[in-house]
């Protein structure tokens, strides 16, 4: 429940942001546009990265409740 | 033995793995990006021709202007390296169409400049290849290098598995739902409730990563398009689903009700992913949309579904394999009666 609306405030927070300075604009479109790729895989790799840590907690505190 | 349970995860793996480097190894197919100037007139003019991923050789490399039916050949061609060409035109009056097309050796720009001055037609000129199409056969495995998208094109591989996982898990959760209202079984309740889970968190990476993708391309990281929108509505109608399970107490009476929302939310999906954005009334920037094409027409040898197909899959393995864990772990935190 509260990965998605977290995941909804930073999309929400990326909206606000489209009037983006300059600096974006080069870095996203340097290489070809390649690094729009490196963006992508890093924030899909973020994404799941915070969803197993979410799960690691879980696991973590039905340890503690076994003991 | 566990192997025989666990093969499907190795195969998630060996898919992403493949996918993903194959993904961002490959390189594009040579293209002329960039001819200045865009306009030229009758008389001598000198024209630059910017390449991608492309081989220019000094003597052998050879420019030319076209339209339908006649060439006009440079009087002199100086390559600067192998992306950078500089080629002098005489450009005859009395052309017959307005040249519109920069050729080197195999490569062309179409509509790449606009010429004026017409008149009755004059002689075609004999040089660069007698064949200009060039063939995909016999090619280097390569993307397909689109102006606008370059290197970028490789995100079809990234951001759309993303929704295909999203829309395979609430269907997943649908089924769970219908299952429900047959049994009333709070087990299957819970697994339509944490395949919702899991998908939003797919729908999410795809409106994230489609947002970075659509700035680089059409300049914005939102734009009010029908798919756009759809995709976010869908995300809406999923997070009430949330808010509708929290707010009735009774477990029994909470998974029918839920069960049947689920099932009006995956209907709803499909009309908003699939039926409005591709209704003729709408336009849409978006590929395979509203009259624009999806990436099959820059795919004219497959080489772009070689490896979506298997992204497709790895990625959608991998939600499943989330959603294994995580009722797995909801079984062991709160056991229900059988």
């Amino acid at each position: 429940m509260r990965t998605p609306l977290l995941l909804s405030f930073l999309f929400l927070a990326l909206t606000t942001m489209a009037q983006a300075p300059g600096w974006l604009e080069n870095t996203l479109y340097g290489n070809g546009k390649f690094n729009v790729v490196v963006v992508v895989v890093a924030l899909i790799i973020l994404g799941i990265g915070l969803w197993m840590w979410r799960m690691d907690r879980r696991i973590s505190t039905l340890e503690k409740d076994r003991k | 033995m566990e192997l025989r349970h666990w093969w499907w995860k190795f195969l998630a793996i060996a898919l992403l793995l493949f996918a993903s480097i194959t993904a961002l190894r490959t390189p594009l197919t040579p293209a002329l990006v960039h001819v200045s100037p865009d306009r030229i007139a009758p008389g001598t003019s000198v024209i630059e021709v910017l390449g991608y991923n492309t081989d220019f050789q000094a003597g052998s490399t050879v420019v030319y202007l076209e339209n339908a039916d006649q060439r006009v050949c440079p009087s002199s061609t100086e390559v600067t390296d192998a992306t950078h060409v500089q080629a002098t035109f005489d450009v005859p009056t009395g052309l017959k169409e307005h040249l519109t097309t920069v050729g080197v050796d195999r490569l062309r720009y179409e509509g790449a400049l606009f010429t004026e001055g017409l008149g009755q037609g004059i002689e075609g000129g004999a040089c660069g290849p007698s064949d200009a199409s060039s063939t995909v056969a016999d090619a280097p495995f390569a993307f397909p290098n689109r102006s606008i998208l370059y290197e970028s094109i490789r995100n079809l591989h990234f951001h759309v598995p993303m929704w295909f996982t999203m829309i395979v898990l609430m269907a997943i959760s649908m089924v769970q739902s219908i299952r429900v209202l047959g049994s009333n079984a709070l087990e299957q309740d819970r697994t339509a409730e944490l395949a919702a889970q899991v998908g939003l968190v797919f729908c999410g990476l795809g409106l994230v990563t489609g947002a970075f993708w659509a700035r680089a391309t059409w300049g914005a990281f939102w734009t009010n398009d029908v798919k756009l929108n759809g995709a976010a509505v869908t995300g809406l109608i999923y997070l009430a689903y949330f808010v509708l399970r929290g707010t009735v107490q009774d477990a029994h009476k909470r998974a029918r009700l839920a069960a049947i929302y689920n099932i009006f939310a995956f209907v709803l999906l499909v009309m908003f992913l699939f039926v409005v954005p591709r209704l003729n009334a709408v336009d849409s920037l978006h590929p395979g949309n509203g009259g624009n094409s999806g990436f099959s027409d820059l795919d004219l040898d497959n080489r772009l579904r070689m490896i979506f197909y298997p992204a497709v899959l790895g990625w959608v393995l991998l939600g499943v394999w989330m959603l294994n864990l995580r009722v797995r772990a909801a079984r062991i935190a709160e056991p229900l009666d059988p």
